[in-house]
């Protein structure tokens, strides 16, 4: 039962994580230079998300496993900025990936 | 017709738009089911942390912690900490919303999830509010539907997918592409670098509140770079 309530609890705050500004919409303003900050959130959240299981961050200690998936990244992240497209990165990341961990 | 009234296509639109968004959780899905069979907690229990929190990250430190018989307090601000972010993406998205029904507003951050978000954040600028509105409900109907299923299926099929694969590798590959797409300017680039290092600095930093850090920098990074880079020429348009 403690667990049920743990979870539901959990399910709270993270529901109220993402309704928060939403909800209040037109009751909360946000100081102009925040407000103009906001457009950074992406690309700042996103490469949060990325960056630490690309370079391994606590669970491998040489960088040289992190090189395969530096490349792909990278390559992954060329494709996508000329052509907008996520399956095609995603396809070119994996099999860069899957290609140079067979080769080596 | 009501100026909100369901919209089929921009439904349908959202929900195939988002596949390709949403592939690469599906092993991550299979992951914490299996991390959920193992823990020793009541599994269904358990598993019901899907559709009440429908945060990945955040289950799976949740889980992993209840198994340690964590106090509950700890596993909360764990949570929070981990989904924190997604205070930020509520506020980016609530000028976007603002003239949206009352029932979306409340029922609409329920699927807010990062691949909803980048999907709501790249639409194109003329999209009219309805399309928009049914849009992101499409979205967050084929995450719902993909989290239930793969969290579950990880659950009674077990641990199917080999480590050797490399297919969770797909997450970074998926966000390191959506970093791209998201930014416009030199100021974009700047708040990428540094909440990506700050982030991988971070890692062993309490309660997953690395994360949340690296975001808050690489914002204020952005919007410094952004203050001081102005009479420069933007770097895109």
């Amino acid at each position: 039962m403690s667990l049920l309530l743990t979870i539901l609890a959990a399910g709270a705050i993270t529901y109220a994580t993402r309704a928060s500004f939403i909800i209040a919409a037109d009751r909360v303003a946000l100081p102009a230079s925040i407000e103009r900050s906001l457009k950074y959130v992406a690309p700042a959240a996103f490469a949060a998300i990325a960056a630490p299981p690309t370079l391994g961050g606590d669970q491998f200690v040489e960088f040289s496993d992190d090189i395969p998936r530096i490349i792909a990244v990278l390559l992954a992240g060329v494709v996508i900025a000329k052509t907008r497209s996520v399956p095609l990165s995603l396809f070119t990341g994996m099999s860069a990936l899957w290609l140079i961990l067979w080769i080596s | 017709m009501t100026k909100f009234s369901f919209d089929r296509k921009a439904f349908w639109a959202g929900f195939r738009d988002v596949i390709p968004l949403a592939v690469p959780g599906i092993p991550f899905g299979f992951v914490l089911g299996v991390v959920i069979a193992e823990s020793g907690l009541d599994q269904f229990v358990a598993w019901l942390s899907s559709p009440i929190v429908l945060a990945g990250a955040s289950q799976l430190a949740a889980i992993e912690l209840l198994a340690e018989s964590t106090s509950a307090a700890v596993v909360l601000v764990t949570v929070a900490f981990i989904n924190s972010r997604h205070l930020m993406y509520s506020a980016v998205l609530r000028p976007t919303f603002s003239g949206f029904p009352r029932w979306f507003k409340i029922v609409g951050p329920y699927v807010l999830l990062d691949q909803a978000f980048a999907l709501a954040i790249t639409q194109p600028n003329d999209t009219d509010d309805r399309t928009r509105m049914w849009h992101f409900l499409g979205s967050g109907a084929f995450l719902w539907l993909m989290w239930m299923t793969s969290t579950g299926a990880g659950v009674a099929v077990g641990d199917i997918i080999k480590p050797e694969w490399q297919l969770s590798f797909a997450v970074p590959l998926l966000f390191g592409g959506l970093m791209v797409i998201s930014i416009t300017n030199r100021a974009g680039i700047i708040a990428a670098v540094v909440g990506g290092i700050v982030a991988v600095l971070g890692t062993d930093l309490p309660q997953g509140s690395g994360v949340l850090l690296a975001i808050v920098l690489g914002v204020a990074a952005g919007g410094f770079a952004e203050t001081h880079l102005e009479a420069a020429p933007e770097a895109t348009s």
